[in-house]
C-alpha cells in the first residue's frame, strides 16, 4: 500500500507536458505519414461539406455511412476476399441509392430542414448506430489485406501500403469528384444551387432532384472512405461518433460548402495530428481537432476558403 | 402529416433493411442491451427458488473480447454446477448486464443487482477500471466480491476487505517472470535499451510499471516512454517514434486491440527488436493469431492459466468447456471467471449458507481448489502465487517460465515480425 501510493505520487511529474525535439529523419517521417492521414480525411469530408454546400444541411450521419461502409467492406472482404480499394466499386453505387432514398424521403420531406435537420440526421445517426450493433455486435473489427502491414520505402522513409493506397484511391474519387463539379451541365447544377438556390430553380435547376444526387453522392464518398478506413483503422458501431466530429472539424477548418477548402483543412489536420503526437504526446493529437475548430470559430469563422455566410432571405 | 410519418416509417424500414441485409454472415446472438438481464439456466424441476448470482461485465465497447470471455466461464460454472445437482440443493442462476465498458454504468449495475434485483451473490467485472468502482458498491452492501481481472495496485491499497482477485498473483507482478529471463540471458544476448509503450489503464500501467525498475536495475537503458489514451487507434506516428529510438527490447502496456495495433504499426515503420512483450492481447489464443498470423512468432506475455495445465479440476473444466463451445481454444478470461465461481462455490460449500458476512470471512482463511491452483488471499484479497511467461512459437503460445510449468524452451533473439 505505501508502494502503491508512491507510485501513484510520483505520476504527475512524468506525465507532465514535456515536449520533445524530433529528429530531421523523424520529422518528415511524420509529416509523410500526416499528408497521407490526410487524404483519406480529405476523402471523408468532402462529401459532408457538399452535402452542406447544396443544402445547408449538416448530415450528422455522414460518420454512422462511413462505419455502414466499413462493415460492407469488411463482409466482402471475409465472405469474398475481395480488396478494400475493389470493394469502393460495389459499396459506392449502393450508397449513391441509399443517400438518394434518405435525402427524398426523409429529409426533403422535413420542414426547415435548415434548421431541424440536425436533429434528424443525428437521430438517423444514432438509429445505424443501433442497427449496426445490433447486427454486427461491438467488438472491434478491421480489414486485413494481405498488404496490410507492408510499407514502401523510400530514401529511409517509410510509406505503409495500406495508407498510401488509401491516398491514391482518395485522390483519385476527389478527381472525379471536382471533374463532375467543374465540367458537367450536373456539376454546374449543383455549383448553381451552391450560389443561390433561388436564382438556380428560376434558370430551370431541378434543385430537387440536385439535392438528391449530391446526398447521393456525398453518401458515396462516404462509402469510399468508409472501405478505406477499414483497412487503415480499426472500428466499431461507435467509432461514428468519432468519425463525425473530425469531419465536421475539417469542413469547418476548411469553410463550410468548399470543397478545395476541405481538403487543404484535411492536410493541416492530418500533419498537425501526427507532429502532435511525436513532439508533445499521443494525448494531445485528438485534441489539435478542436483546438483548430477554436481557432477558426474565433478568428475566421467562414473557414480557410469559406465565403462569408448570408442570410438569403 | 400522416404521410409524412408513413414516408418517415418507410424510409426508417427500409434502411434498416438494407442494413442486415448487408450481413449475411453476422451471429443473431446480438449482445443483450444493458435494461434485459439475460437469465442462464431456468431452473426445472427445483422446488427451491434458485440461488440468484449477479454480474455486469463488458460486453460491448473496448473490453469487449475478455468480457465476452468471461462470460463464457461463469455461464460454463453454472452449468456444470446445476448440472451436479446444484449449490447446497438449489440451483444456480446468473443476472448478467452489459455495461459496455464503461465505469459507471458498471457501478449502476450492481447498485440494481443488489437493491432491484436482490441478488444472493455478486461476481465482479473485467479489468481494474470497472473492479475498482464496483467492488466499493458491493462493500457498501456487505456483499462478497470475488473477481477475476481486477489485479492492479489500485484495486488493493483502498483496504477493501471483501474483494479476492482469483488470479494466481496480483497483476503488478504479471511481467516479473519475463524480466527475470531477460536478466537471465548471457551478456551478448541481453538487451541495452529498452521503450515502454502503454494505455493508460490501471491495469496496464501497474504491470509495466513493476518492470521498470526491474529492468533499469539490471543495466538496461530506458530509451523511451509514451503513454496512450485507451481509445487510440492510430499508432503510425508512435511507432516511427519507437522506430527512431531503435530500443533493443519492447515492452507494450496492452489490452488487445492496442496490443494488435502497436504491432502491425511498428512492421510498417520498420522497426526490428529483438524482444517483444505486451501484457495482455498474445494472451488471447484465438484472437491475437488472427490478427497476426506469423507476426506473433517470439513473442512474449504474462499469463495465469493455460489449457494443458494438469492442475485438479482444470482437465474437467478444459472437457466441459469444449463440449459447451467448441473446439475454440480457450481464453485466459474464461478460465479467470471459472474460478471465480469455484471459489464463491467452496465458500458456500465452507459456510453452508448464503450469509455474505462469513462468506468473506471464509474466503480470507481457506484454501480453495481452483483450475489455476490452490488459492488463498491475504488480508486486502490479493492471490498469493505467480504468473507464467508465455511465447509465441510457430503459430502457438507455449509457457516458457517458470520452470515447474515450462512447456518449451523461450527463443531469443525473436524472428522478425
Amino acid at each position: 500500500m505505501q508502494a502503491g501510493d508512491d507510485m501513484r505520487c510520483r505520476q504527475p511529474a512524468k506525465t507532465r507536458l514535456s515536449m520533445s525535439l524530433p529528429s530531421a529523419h523523424l520529422l518528415i517521417q511524420t509529416l509523410i505519414l500526416g499528408l497521407l492521414v490526410g487524404g483519406v480525411y480529405a476523402l471523408m469530408a468532402s462529401g459532408l461539406t457538399l452535402i452542406f454546400g447544396v443544402m445547408k444541411i449538416i448530415n450528422v450521419a455522414h460518420g454512422a455511412f462511413l462505419i455502414l461502409g466499413a462493415y460492407i467492406t469488411y463482409e466482402l472482404f471475409q465472405t469474398f476476399h475481395l480488396d478494400p480499394i475493389i470493394s469502393i466499386l460495389i459499396t459506392a453505387p449502393i450508397f449513391f441509392l441509399l443517400g438518394w432514398v434518405v435525402q427524398r424521403y426523409i429529409l426533403s420531406r422535413i420542414e426547415n430542414p435548415e434548421q431541424t435537420s440536425v436533429l434528424v440526421t443525428f437521430a438517423l445517426a444514432l438509429v445505424m448506430e443501433g442497427l449496426l450493433g445490433v447486427t454486427f455486435q461491438t467488438n472491434m473489427r478491421s480489414v486485413t489485406p494481405s498488404y496490410s502491414t507492408a510499407a514502401i520505402t523510400i530514401a529511409s522513409y517509410r510509406l505503409p501500403v495500406t495508407r498510401l493506397a488509401g491516398f491514391g484511391a482518395a485522390l483519385i474519387v476527389i478527381l472525379i469528384l471536382y471533374y463532375v463539379l467543374e465540367r458537367t451541365n450536373l456539376g454546374r447544377a449543383i455549383r448553381a444551387t451552391i450560389q443561390d438556390k433561388r436564382a438556380a430553380q428560376l434558370m430551370g435547376v431541378n434543385v430537387a432532384m440536385v439535392s438528391a444526387f449530391t446526398f447521393g453522392l456525398g453518401a458515396a464518398t462516404a462509402a469510399a472512405g468508409g472501405s478505406l478506413l477499414s483497412m487503415i483503422y480499426s472500428f466499431n458501431p461507435a467509432s461514428q461518433g468519432d468519425w463525425i466530429a473530425k469531419t465536421l472539424s475539417i469542413i469547418v477548418l476548411g469553410g463550410m460548402g468548399s470543397l478545395p477548402g476541405a481538403l487543404i483543412a484535411a492536410l493541416i489536420l492530418g500533419v498537425m495530428e501526427q507532429l502532435t503526437a511525436i513532439v508533445i504526446t499521443l494525448y494531445w493529437s485528438p485534441i489539435v481537432f478542436y483546438i483548430f475548430l477554436f481557432i477558426t470559430l474565433i478568428v475566421r469563422p467562414q473557414g480557410l476558403m469559406g465565403e462569408t455566410v448570408r442570410e438569403n432571405g | 402529416m400522416k404521410s409524412k410519418l408513413l414516408h418517415l416509417m418507410i424510409s426508417i424500414v427500409v434502411i434498416s433493411m438494407l442494413i442486415t441485409a448487408c450481413a449475411p454472415a453476422a451471429t443473431p446472438t446480438a449482445a443483450p442491451a444493458t435494461q434485459a438481464p439475460v437469465a442462464t439456466e431456468a431452473p426445472t424441476a427445483v422446488a427451491e427458488a434458485p440461488i440468484k448470482v449477479g454480474a455486469s461485465l463488458p460486453l460491448t465497447g473496448d473490453f469487449s473480447d475478455p468480457g465476452s470471455a468471461a462470460k463464457k466461464g461463469y455461464e460454463l460454472w453454472a452449468d456444470m454446477v446445476n448440472k451436479a445437482g446444484g449449490l447446497l440443493g438449489r440451483q444456480v442462476q446468473f443476472v448478467i448486464y452489459d455495461n459496455a465498458s464503461n465505469p459507471d454504468t458498471a457501478v449502476a449495475d450492481y447498485e440494481k443487482l443488489i437493491t432491484q434485483d436482490k441478488v444472493d451473490l455478486l461476481v465482479g467485472p473485467f479489468s481494474s477500471k470497472l473492479v475498482i468502482p464496483s467492488s466499493e458498491v458491493a462493500n457498501k452492501y456487505g456483499y462478497a466480491f470475488p473477481e477475476p481481472a481486477g489485479g492492479a495496485p489500485h484495486v488493493f491499497d483502498r483496504g477493501l476487505t471483501n474483494l479476492f482477485f482469483c488470479q494466481p498473483a496480483s497483476s503488478d507482478t504479471q511481467g516479473i517472470p519475463f524480466v527475470n529471463y531477460v536478466l537471465s540471458l548471457p551478456d551478448t544476448a541481453r538487451p541495452k535499451t529498452f521503450a515502454v509503450i502503454t494505455q493508460d489503464d490501471p491495469f496496464t500501467l501497474g504491470v509495466v510499471e513493476a518492470m521498470e525498475p526491474l529492468l533499469i536495475a539490471g543495466g538496461l537503458t530506458e530509451a523511451l516512454k509514451e503513454k496512450y489514451p485507451p481509445e487510440n487507434k492510430d499508432f503510425s506516428s508512435l511507432a516511427a517514434k519507437v522506430a527512431d529510438k531503435n530500443p533493443d527490447l519492447i515492452i507494450g502496456g496492452t489490452q488487445f486491440e492496442d496490443s494488435v495495433g502497436q504491432i502491425k504499426a511498428y512492421i510498417q515503420a520498420g522497426y526490428q527488436p529483438r524482444g517483444a512483450f505486451f501484457s495482455t492481447g498474445p494472451s488471447l489464443p484465438k484472437e491475437f493469431n488472427e490478427a497476426l498470423g506469423t507476426s506473433t512468432e517470439g513473442i512474449f506475455s504474462a499469463i495465469s492459466w493455460f489449457e494443458a495445465s494438469t492442475t485438479e479440476t482444470n482437465p474437467e473444466f478444459v472437457a466441459a468447456y469444449h463440449a459447451m463451445y467448441g473446439d475454440e481454444p480457450i481464453a485466459e478470461d474464461s478460465a479467470n471467471a471459472f474460478t471465480v465461481g469455484q471459489v464463491l462455490q467452496q465458500a458456500v460449500e465452507n459456510t453452508q449458507g448464503l450469509d455474505n458476512a462469513k462468506l468473506i470471512e471464509d474466503m480470507h482463511k481457506s484454501t480453495f481448489t481452483t483450475v489455476v491452483g490452490p488459492l488463498s488471499f491475504d488480508e486486502v484479497g490479493r492471490p498469493q502465487g505467480s504468473f507464467m511467461a508465455l511465447q509465441w512459437q510457430g503459430g502457438k503460445s507455449v509457457i516458457v517460465a517458470p520452470d515447474y510449468a515450462k512447456q518449451a524452451e523461450p527463443i531469443w533473439p525473436k524472428a522478425n515480425w
